[in-house]
Parts: C-alpha cells; structure tokens; sequence
C-alpha cells in the first residue's frame, strides 16, 4: 500500500516538475539581457536597472547593466556593439542620439537579437517597442497638479532647459492642459535654467524679482528643481511660492521634505526597465506573434509628495534618500 | 651643423630604443588578446573586433595628430572642438542643400583653418599652445553649439559612397578603420624618412640648435598644428559619415584620450620623442583594454578608474626604468 503511495506520489512529482519546467514563463540563468545607456551609473539609470533586475528574477534569467561613463555618441555605440557582438538574448539600450542608433540597432535585430528602447528612442530604427514616458502626459500632469495647489487660480513661472526636445514636450504639454482646463492660471515667465543649478538659480531669482506676483513654478526637468528651489529659499519666498519639481535629484527629495519643494513629478523608471525586460523575454522566446508588442508602452508619471514620497521612491529601486539600494 | 648630425645620431639610437618599447607594447596586447579569447569565446568574433576598431577610429585619427605636436614638443587641445566644426558645419551645409561633397571638403578646410591658426599663434607669436589650443577648443565647440543650436543635425539621404566611408566595410573590415591604419602607416614613414616631418623631432627636442641649423621653427610648428587640425577634421567628416548626424558634443574628450594614448605608446611630454606606430598601440590597448570590461561584464563603475590607472602604471614603469638607466 505504501509503496503504491510512493510510486503514485513520485510519478505526480516528476509530473509536476515536467509541468513546471513547461512553464513559458521560465528561463534559464544562462541567458543574458542587457541595459545599456550612456553617462552610466547615474541614479535614474539605475532605478530603471531595478525593474529589468525584478523581471528578470521573475523569470529566472541573468540581467547586465552597462554602458559608457561619457556623454559620448561613439562612446555608447562601441559598447553596444561590442555586447551585440557577444549575441546576447535581448538589449535594451536608452539612445544617446536617435539617428546615429539605427544602424547599430538594425544590425544587432539582422543578428536576431531583439532589441527594445526605453527613456529615448530611435524611432527610425527597427526596434520592436520604445517603453518611456509620454512627455506631454508628464506636463499634463503636472498641470493638474498646480491647478489644484492653487485653487485653479494664480500666476506660474516654468523653469526649464529652453531647446531640448523632451522638457520641451512637458512644457507643450503643460499649457495645453492649463488653456484648456484653468482658464484662471496664468503662465507669465518661461525661465531658462541653461541646464546648470547655478544658472538655473540665477535666472528663477532674477524672474522671482521681476514678477513678485509669482505664486508657483514648475520645474521642468531635474536641473530646474534644485535651482527651483534654491531661487525660492534666497529670495525668501518660501511657503509664498509653490514648487513642483521633476525627478528625484537627492537635493530634490530633501527640499520635498523640508517643504521647500511641494511635490515632484517621478518618472516610471522601474517600470521602463521591467517592461523592456517582459518584452525582450517575450521576443527571445516567440511566446506571441510581434504584433502583440506594443511600439510603444507610456509608463507614466506620478507625484510625489512629502507624504508619500517615501513610498514612491522604495518602488523605483531607490533609497529614501534617493541613492540606488544596489 | 655638427650639432645638428649629433641630433640625428642622437634620434637614431633613440628610434632603436622605441623599437623596443613597442615590442613590448606588442607582446601586451597579444597577450591580452590570448588572455580575453580564453576567458571569453566572444573576443576573438568578427563582430567584435571590427567594433573595438570601428571605435577606436576617429581617436586614432586624432592621436596620430597629437603625437606630432607633441614631438614638436607642443599640445594641442583643440583637436575635439575641430572633429565637432568639421563635423557640424558639412552637415549644416548639406542641410541647406548644398551638395554633401563640397560640404565634407568645406567643414575639412575650415578645420584645416583652425589649425594654420593655432600654428601662426604659437609658432609666430610664440605663444603657449596649451592657452592657444584651450582657446581654440572653446571656441570650435563653440561655433558647432551656435551653428546647432545644441540639437543634432541628421543628413539623411546622402549618397551611399559618402556613407561607406565611415560606415562601409572592405572584408568585414571597416573602411574608417582601414583610413586610420594608412594614415599611420603613412605618418610613421615620414616621420622616419621625410625631411619636413623628421624637423618636428629636432624642434622638439631642442628649439635654439634647431633654429641654428637653419630651421624654420615657427613653420614647422605651423605645420604641425596643420596636420593635427587636418586629422582632426578628417575624424569629424568621417564620424559624421558613419553617424548620419552631426552634433555639437562629437569628439568631446577626445584630446585627453589622445594625450594619454601617445603617451602610453612612449611620446614625451617635453618634445622631441614619440612615435605614430607606439600611439596606436597605445590606442589600441586602452581600447581592447574597455573592451574587455564590457565583454566581461565589469561594472560600469570600473571604467574610467581602469584607464587612470592604466595611464599611471605605464609612467610609473618609465620612471623606475629611467631612473635606473641614469
């Protein structure tokens, strides 16, 4: 009677493993995925990097981050060579410039390596998705956002990089939410923040001083927000004007807790890294037919504030301060 | 004239010492080319070799140049901004619809330009060609932001002739790659054969006997900024070739990674030493040397502390080994 348990149990067993290792969703730890980004190792690459890791966990396969130090076309197109070159399962790769990226891509995709993009694309290339953010969304967002911080009604100042493509976006995006939504905000200085803190202070101090009718702003990339803020604190206008910021620079975060900053608008940075991930799986694997990919997944934005700001960055892979747990 | 026999005799047992710095160079590159195929069956692919030389391009380009200033016993850190004017003013050029040819020869000539004024500052008015060439690299960087306005400029649909040169390959080897080769081929012979270049060696090594035996010193430094300019440009044209997009960021660094290769393959830092064919293994081993990081999945934070410590080492074994030999 034992034995014939034993056998009944042995035999479901060895079913359950056949059935287990079936599972499409398995992979083998011998199968490599790559991300690869230029400037690498800044904190924003690496939250992305915990959702490709999570995903790749889930699915039992290995994830590598690389890529090159610089801000350097050559310098990221080498190192994506040379990875494409070990025919690895899949790359993800953030696209320092979109045109000089096609060959590169299309070659690796000839090779049968699929390739996704994620954070900048290269539309013209033959990658199978881009997984980012709709930057006109994150300017919507931050629209709502303000309106409702002021009771739909106040003057706002926008502090950003004037000329580059995607802050850009967020500010086209901004307005067309207030134009069509709060006819009672008003836009009454667009600021250049030059890309650097110490400009970006400067100039939202000097605007600060031309138009003391200011009652937010919003800080269009993550160069504004610290500068942003800083304007607001010298000029000693703290708690008099409102300050959305973007992305969450260290120095952001800290102004958030303070109370400086009122909130920040997050990037869905794991979530680029986890979908680029589920889809390069997906692709490596033929599990669905390619027109089951989407060329293009928004991964949203959300605000942080002083309440849960916590929270949102522990689910972007980051520490409360910001800094990468790995 | 004595002196000046006494100089070459000097130059020619100096030579037969290089021989034996590159030989050893050599035996370092062979081996870490045994020792990488060992550890990965990725090295030794088609694919990645032609990427580490098609990266190493336009940087090899450009060192050739430094070495030649750098033998006439100057510098020149001009070289990056010239790859970004060249580079941004053909494609400027084209898109205003001029034909892509004549825009490649015009974005070379002002290039070219940049250099024969860099020459006549430093060695007409005998001014510091650190000053000078820091100038210059403000200003040529600086045309190419302007005539950009910061975004990329892409030039789509050129002819494929003007695109195989830099992104073209002759038996998997790539036609870029195939230019630097010959460029040093051709700069290592006249440096050791040709009159007008040999003069770069006795300019540098001492100005006053140079200038005794009757050299033009102040036309042999321009020559040499010129030549350093025309390579430098001849990198840009070629990158802008392969890229299909010129921006104002090509070549950023690429001065410091000249320098430092040269000086890796034995050019001196106070003139009068140096040879082309010891800067290309001295690009080719910081080369091989990145390459190995990513094919073996070193962290990107390791990148730019290996090359530091790479050049230390190499100066820290030519002090020990002089010192004895003193």
């Amino acid at each position: 009677m034992l034995k014939k348990l034993g056998v009944i149990v042995t035999v479901l067993v060895l079913f359950a493993s056949i059935v287990g290792a079936q599972s499409p969703f398995q992979g083998s730890p011998s199968e490599t995925y790559y991300m690869i980004t230029f400037l690498s190792g800044i904190n924003f690459w690496k939250a992305c990097f915990s959702g490709f890791e999570a995903a790749a966990e889930l699915l039992g396969v290995r994830a590598v981050y690389t890529g090159h130090p610089t801000f350097d076309i050559n310098g990221e197109v080498t190192v994506f060579n040379q990875v494409a070159a070990k025919k690895p399962a899949g790359i993800a790769v953030t696209a320092i410039n979109p045109d000089a990226f096609v060959k590169p891509i299309n070659e690796a995709i000839e090779k049968g390596i699929p390739v996704v993009t994620f954070d900048s694309d290269s539309p013209d290339s033959k990658r199978y998705s881009f997984i980012g953010v709709g930057n006109k969304n994150a300017g919507a967002a931050a629209a709502h956002f303000i309106a409702k911080l002021l009771g739909g009604k106040g003057e706002v100042a926008l502090l950003y990089s004037v000329g580059q493509g995607n802050v850009e976006e967020r500010v086209q995006g901004f307005l067309e939410t207030v134009e069509r939504h709060y006819p009672g905000l008003k836009v009454v200085a667009k600021v250049n923040d030059g890309g650097e803190q110490l400009t970006a202070t400067r100039n939202m101090a000097a605007a600060l001083q031309a138009h003391p009718e200011i009652d937010a702003i919003f800080c269009v990339d993550g160069v504004a927000g610290v500068g942003g803020a800083q304007a607001v604190k010298e000029t000693g206008n703290v708690g008099k004007v409102k300050v959305l910021a973007f992305d969450v620079d260290p120095a952001v975060i800290s102004y958030v807790k303070s109370g400086i900053i009122d909130g920040t608008v997050v990037q869905g940075m794991s979530a680029m890294g986890f979908w680029s991930m589920m889809a390069l799986y997906l692709l490596q694997h033929n599990l669905v037919p390619e027109a089951y990919i989407p060329k293009f997944v928004d991964c949203g934005v959300i605000i942080a504030t002083k309440d849960n700001i916590a929270d949102v960055l522990d689910a972007q892979g980051l520490t409360p301060t910001g800094l990468p747990k790995k | 004239m004595s002196q000046n026999v006494e100089i070459l005799q000097k130059k020619r047992t100096r030579i037969g010492i290089f021989k034996f710095r590159e030989s050893i160079l050599t035996i370092v590159i062979i081996g870490l080319g045994g020792v990488l195929s060992l550890l990965t069956p990725y090295f030794l692919t088609s694919s990645n070799i032609s990427a580490v030389l098609i990266g190493l391009s336009a940087e090899g380009l450009v060192t050739i140049g430094m070495v030649m200033v750098m033998i006439a016993g100057e510098i020149d850190l001009s070289v990056g901004g010239i790859m970004a004017l060249s580079s941004v003013v053909a494609g400027a050029l084209f898109l205003s619809g001029v034909n892509i040819w004549l825009s490649a020869v015009v974005g070379f000539v002002l290039g070219a330009l940049s250099g024969f004024v860099n020459g006549w500052l430093v060695g007409t008015r005998k001014i510091n060609s650190f000053i000078i060439t820091l100038a210059m690299m403000g200003m040529t960087r600086g045309i190419a932001y302007i005539l950009t306005q910061g975004s990329p400029l892409a030039i789509g649909g050129v002819p494929k002739l003007f695109e195989s040169f830099g992104g073209g390959d002759i038996l998997g080897i790539p036609i870029f790659a195939l230019i630097f080769l010959s460029c040093a081929v051709v700069g290592e012979f006249c440096l050791r054969k040709v009159k007008p270049f040999r003069e770069f060696y006795f300019v540098g090594s001492n100005v006053t006997s140079a200038r005794l035996t009757g050299i033009d010193v102040g036309k042999t430094k321009m020559r040499v900024f010129i030549l350093s300019a025309m390579l430098a440009s001849l990198a840009g044209i070629l990158t802008l070739s392969r890229f299909l997009v010129a921006t104002p960021i090509t070549g950023t660094g690429v001065e410091l990674r000249a320098i430092a290769a040269a000086v890796i393959g034995g050019t001196s830092f106070s003139g009068g030493e140096g040879t082309i064919l010891g800067a290309v293994l001295g690009v080719l081993i910081v080369n091989l040397i990145n390459n190995a990081l990513i094919l073996l999945n070193v962290s990107v934070y390791w990148q730019s502390f290996v090359n530091g410590l790479l050049l230390l080492v190499v100066v820290l074994i030519d002090n020990f080994t002089q010192k004895r030999s003193q």
